[in-house]
């Protein structure tokens, strides 16, 4: 489906920024029609996906840009975030409610995003870096 | 985010408000509790009512605080976290590892 408005960010790779994303993606989930707590929970998955991006794929490597597209479908909201990383397997990540992890400090980030988002997919392209998919769809009814 | 620190007895309480994110709030909690461990406190009783939200870094940071505090044979205590942060607890099931209460004095009597 052809996105109705859509967004296009491109950030170098800086922790400090992933506000500004947070920011654009709520305001593009209240154009789109989420409710505000929906909004803040789209906030917090994209929120997550570009930290991972930022840290993981491109290392903070600031001379690495993180591309963020938000697109307000027919449906809800569909945000791609690519980064020039190597890339991961999402299902190699440890459970980190597992009991013994539950002490861990890092490595929440996949989880907020899941449970936030109705849809995540991760596709990794050779040359280009990982490219992750979210997508929420608005309650009808 | 902006934290207060009020000492009750041998509890530090410390007032909380804003988000707890990477890079901004989770290092100023890591710096509160961490004052609170280097004058000679061990039990910390963070006060979540005002915090709209953390991310996964603040959620590292909360369990780097109980990890630190319990180092030094203290520990970490929570009071009233708001809807959103009480969400994050349970979906990370850290609701199982932090005592929680919505009551200060109740809080304050449990340490």
């Amino acid at each position: 489906m052809a996105a109705e408005t859509s967004v296009k960010l491109v950030i170098p790779s800086r922790v400090r920024l992933v506000d500004l994303v947070h920011s654009a993606a709520e305001k593009i989930a209240e154009i789109a029609g989420f409710s505000d707590d929906e909004m803040l929970n789209i906030g917090l998955a994209v929120r997550e996906a570009v930290i991972n991006a930022i840290k993981h794929g491109n290392g903070e490597d600031a001379s690495k840009e993180v591309e963020i597209l938000l697109e307000v479908t027919g449906r809800g909201l569909r945000v791609r975030i690519q980064d020039g990383g190597a890339g991961f397997d999402p299902e190699g990540t440890p459970d980190p409610t597992a009991e013994d992890n539950l002490l861990q400090t890092s490595g929440r980030g996949l989880l907020l995003i899941r449970a936030f988002v109705d849809d995540v997919r991760f596709n990794y392209k050779q040359g280009r870096g990982m490219e992750v998919t979210l997508e929420k769809a608005l309650k009808t009814g | 985010m902006k934290s207060n620190v009020r000492q009750i007895g041998h509890v530090s309480v410390v007032d909380l408000s804003g988000k707890i994110t990477i890079g901004e709030g989770d290092v100023a909690l890591r710096n509160a509790v961490q004052e609170i461990l280097d004058a000679g406190n061990q039990h910390i009783l963070l006060n979540l009512e005002k915090v709209s939200y953390m991310d996964s870094a603040g959620i590292g940071e909360l369990v780097a605080c109980y990890k630190r505090a319990k180092e030094k044979e203290g520990s970490v205590k929570l009071l009233n976290p708001s809807g959103k942060v009480y969400d994050l607890l349970s979906l990370t099931k850290l609701e199982e590892v932090f005592d929680t209460f919505k009551d200060e004095k109740e809080a304050l009597v449990s340490f």
